[in-house]
């Protein structure tokens, strides 16, 4: 996917003004944010699941080499054929060797971040292999030529007004405002692309380390037939996915789906090992597994290894108020919201995307909901802080921090311009909002007043309380 | 080409600190659902919150609910598992109760214009999440529950377990080639965030719990 991380401004603002979009996204990260809450309420074991699941990603990251080594050992036993790439052009060009030796001239595929990390369909479609997107969100934005706009939830951005077009212009469908119509119009259409297929793609939730498994967690079944209907099977995954255990599995189950959607599980959790045993109806007769690098050994390397231990719910995205107000497509790249801003510069190198990690209010709120206890606001402080130290921001920034800073240190020099600042916008404003400042603070007031700074500052009013109480 | 794999692995040693092998350390949360008084009655609950519906034995008596339920569904083509025995009888008493008449799972796959329902014996159901477990274990065909428009599995009521562990640690040693934990109906929000079931899979899932 081509990257465009640094007009993260430009990006922010387009999306802003937005109708179509600022309506979808407010409707959406509220629901998947209600039934998130509602589901982890439900939930008493969520506290001590959550750490266990934590627990059990750090170990797999810090020993990550011994466990990918069994996973591949243990998946090359039951017949898979494990392709390793270092970059995203290897990564293409070992699939696109892939197709073409299988012969492959139609491939299905399920949703996958990774693959849209390496440009996959691209990659596939130079070898003359026909990718259909099969996830409901990713067939929708394939047809209308976009990028996804949220990890679970692609199509957030389109109204129904908008795909009933779309499937008219493709699909040749007529016209229809019924969603379950519109459902069944691409079930038709992608049911009969599943039984020609000659390979299946999917990603990968988690790979089991002792049995060579991967795990795909979907809703609509849509991972499950191209995992056993197509002659071939081939997962992109990323290598930091492995967990030990089939029995670390479950607490992971019962987190992913509660903190993506409010679920208790997803409709279908499927387990995949190896190529269609002697006897078995269907299945594939070849597996391979590609694992991706990708700049996550560097990551492991470094400070910010526990951004490995992402299970890609997008519970931080829906909590964002970042997130809440421009959607996916601001960010630039394949992940958005607070694991965007961290992941991206970290894989992508912080020069690309060095404005993401200040796409942030720190509120904190991300490492509130984080089912795995990523520790997101550190990121992106300490991503800040290599973004100075590397020469990526402006002198005036680093001005303007300096002198903030300076103030902020000293209490008395804080107090007085508070002072002064009351007195003049007590002044000038008459205690309404400030507008029409001038550049660069014109940023702020724009499209809405600067509040007027109060007659009183806050810590003068605090100070005046507590002595009225004694 | 250097090989990848070992240049990867140097990598990721480098990166792990040659720290090896894995210390065991207890982890918490390890038996977090608290033990159920009554696994079917759980099981019941959580089917049906997962968009399914549930039909209690024995097979008289719940024959007419079922063909009554896929009547209201269009369907006509009932299938099931050549060797799956209580699947074909379920399917071939279903018969005189509607317009349904027998075809196989490769005639379906074959692209059958009529709707469909699919009949399974689960291999266990998971109390917990109001799960159906299907393996490909020992040859056994998953297309009822995968290509069907209707999902009908047959759940002996000994094989229903309390979490999804116990489901699950039959298969932690060698597993088949595909296990699947089916929950209720297919389904996508993907259009306006609006729930619509029958995105790929089933639209309906029905439970026949006997025993």
């Amino acid at each position: 996917m081509e990257l465009n991380a640094n007009a993260f401004g430009r990006n922010a603002r387009k999306a802003l003004l937005d109708k179509t979009l600022q309506e979808a996204l407010g409707r959406t990260t509220g629901r998947f944010l209600a039934h998130r809450d509602a589901a982890v309420a439900a939930f008493p074991e969520f506290e001590a699941t959550r750490e266990r699941a934590s627990r059990i990603k750090r170990d797999a990251l810090d020993h990550l080499d011994t466990y990918l080594a069994r996973f591949i050992e243990e998946a090359e036993k039951r017949g898979a054929i494990v392709h390793v790439a270092r970059d995203a052009a290897q990564a293409r060009e070992i699939a696109a060797r892939i197709a073409r030796d299988e012969g492959v001239t139609l491939a299905v595929k399920s949703k996958s971040m990774a693959s849209e990390e390496i440009s996959f369909n691209e990659a596939l479609q130079g070898a003359g292999v026909t990718v259909v997107e099969s996830d409901l969100g990713e067939f929708i934005i394939q047809l209308a030529g976009e990028a996804p706009s949220h990890i679970i939830a692609p199509a957030v951005h389109k109204t129904r007004e908008q795909i009933s077009r779309l499937f008219e212009r493709h699909l040749g469908e007529p016209r229809t405002d019924s969603i379950p119509e519109l459902v069944r119009m691409a079930r038709r259409h992608l049911r009969a692309k599943f039984l020609s297929a000659g390979m299946g793609v999917s990603g990968g939730n988690f790979l089991v380390a002792d049995t060579g498994s991967v795990v795909l967690v979907t809703n609509e079944g849509n991972g499950r037939m191209g995992t056993v209907l197509p002659r071939v099977h081939l997962a992109v995954v990323g290598i930091e996915k492995v967990i030990p255990r089939m029995s670390d599995l479950p607490a992971f189950l019962r987190l992913l789906p509660r903190s993506a959607s409010g679920q208790v599980i997803s409709s279908y959790v499927s387990i995949v090992t190896g190529t269609r045993r002697a006897g078995d109806p269907e299945g594939p007769e070849r597996m391979h597994i590609l694992l991706l690098d990708c700049g996550r050994s560097a990551i492991l390397e470094g400070k910010y290894r526990e951004i490995l231990k992402c299970v890609r719910c997008a519970a931080c995205l829906n909590v964002c108020p970042v997130y809440q107000s421009v959607g996916g497509h601001a960010y630039g790249w394949v992940y958005s919201g607070p694991i965007g801003a961290v992941l991206t510069p970290l894989l992508v190198g912080l020069p690309e995307a060095a404005a993401l990690p200040d796409a942030s209010t720190l509120c904190g709120a991300c490492a509130d909901v984080c089912p795995v206890k990523i520790p997101l606001p550190d990121f992106l402080l300490e991503l800040r802080s290599d973004a100075r130290e590397q020469g990526l921001k402006t002198p005036g920034e680093i001005a303007a921090m300096k002198g903030y800073a300076g103030v902020m240190k000293r209490a008395g020099l804080l107090e007085a311009i508070e002072r002064i600042a009351g007195v003049l916008g007590q002044f000038f404003t008459k205690g309404k909002g400030i507008g029409g400042l001038p550049y660069p603070f014109s940023g702020w007031t724009e499209r809405r007043d600067f509040p007027a700074p109060a007659a009183q500052p806050f810590r003068k009013q605090w100070k005046i309380k507590r002595g009225a109480r004694g | 080409m250097v090989n990848e794999r070992e240049s990867l692995f140097r990598r990721l040693s480098a990166a792990c600190g040659g720290r090896g092998a894995a210390a065991e350390e207890p982890l918490p949360g390890g038996a977090p659902m608290a033990p159920e008084g009554d696994r079917l009655a759980r099981f019941a609950e959580t089917f049906t919150a997962a968009g399914g519906f549930l039909l209690r034995g024995p097979v008289e008596a719940a024959v007419s609910d079922l063909g009554e339920m896929l009547r209201a569904e269009g369907v006509t083509a009932l299938f099931f598992p050549e060797d799956d025995a209580a699947a074909r009888e379920i399917a071939e008493a279903l018969v005189p109760f509607g317009p349904f008449h027998l075809t196989t799972g490769a005639e379906v796959r074959g692209g059958s214009a009529a709707v469909t329902a699919g009949f399974r014996s689960a291999e266990a159901a998971i109390a917990e999440t109001g799960t159906i477990v299907e393996t490909s274990a020992g040859g056994k065909t998953l297309l009822p529950g995968l290509i069907a428009d209707v999902h009908v599995s047959i759940v002996p009521a000994a094989l229903v377990v309390a979490r999804t562990e116990e489901a699950l640690a039959a298969f932690a040693a060698d597993p088949p080639r595909n296990i699947s934990f089916l929950s209720g109906p297919s389904k996508t929000g993907d259009i306006e965030q609006t729930l619509t079931v029958g995105a790929h899979g089933p639209k309906k899932a029905i439970a026949l719990l006997l025993g």
